[in-house]
């Protein structure tokens, strides 16, 4: 799982719960950090990042990029900062979950857990309007 | 080629795509059987959610349009959810009577795929979904 956000103290918190969970965890502190990680060949089975970072929306970069991986990992977009342009970009680029900050932790593990229980289940239920199906993952 | 199998060929692609339709107001309900008619869908309605439900039961949808108020406010986003679970490759569409970030977090949430709002007329939601269809919602096929 990649973890993306430019206040340390999420990124850490967050980390130490889902590898609690049972996730390997990578963080990254920018937009740029999680391009290059995403770039470089990482498989990532979630994407959760924050919206505003070295610039307002700029984690729609991340969600996007992610979105074009192969195969696309689930996607979380977290942040204080929704509005209806950024909600809506987030929507049209099928962003699997939006959580508005501060986080539900609970209400997060629990729509990660769903959404890939449902792409192991059936790797179709991912793509919503990708253009191709993903293979089978293990968490 | 033997006349069986092209037989088998053709209903293959000719097959029926159906469209489920859940709106309370049967003048929204009458104007969107219309549109999805004229495209070639066969839509199946429902004012209710256990006739939407038992709909799901006995059709293969490939796409959904559902007011975000059914029986009591916001009970379209959670047929939309289920619409999802079980239809993954579906498109659903979800008309509310306001795009704000709640009605977006909540369609991103449910798996919806895009929101209408509810003064766009069924014309122009349908001409909009079709514009949006990607192959891999099926109906394109």
């Amino acid at each position: 799982m990649l973890i993306v956000d430019d206040e340390e103290s999420i990124t850490r918190t967050m980390q130490m719960m889902f590898e609690e969970r049972g996730f390997t965890v990578q963080t990254a502190c920018s937009c740029a950090e999680a391009l290059r990680a995403l770039g470089n060949g990482h498989k990532y089975d979630a994407v959760i990042t924050d919206l505003n970072m070295e610039a307002e929306d700029i984690g729609l970069e991340v969600a996007r990029a992610a979105k074009r991986a192969t195969p696309a990992p689930v996607v979380v977009v977290c942040t204080g900062y929704a509005n209806v342009n950024n909600a809506r970009v987030a929507l049209d680029m099928h962003v699997d979950y939006l959580a508005t900050k501060p986080v539900d932790l609970d209400q997060l593990f629990s729509a990660v857990d769903r959404l890939l229980a449902r792409r192991r289940d059936d790797p179709a239920s991912m793509m919503r309007a990708s253009k191709s199906a993903l293979p089978r993952r293990e968490i | 080629m033997s006349a069986r199998k092209q037989v088998a060929g053709r209903q293959k692609y000719s097959r029926e795509r159906k469209a489920l339709v859940v709106h309370r107001d049967m003048h929204a309900l009458m104007n969107y059987q219309t549109q999805l008619s004229a495209a070639g869908l066969v839509p199946i309605i429902a004012r209710d959610l256990g006739t939407a439900l038992a709909a799901m039961t006995q059709h293969f949808f490939e796409m959904a349009i559902i007011s975000a108020q059914i029986n009591e406010g916001g009970d379209g986003w959670a047929l939309g959810g289920v619409f999802r679970m079980v239809f993954p490759r579906a498109y659903v569409a979800v008309i509310t009577p306001a795009t704000t970030v709640e009605t977006l977090q909540m369609a991103i949430n449910s798996g919806v795929t895009q929101v209408y709002e509810a003064n766009k007329a069924p014309n122009e939601v349908v001409d909009a979904i079709f514009q949006e269809l990607t192959p891999a919602h099926g109906l394109l096929q």
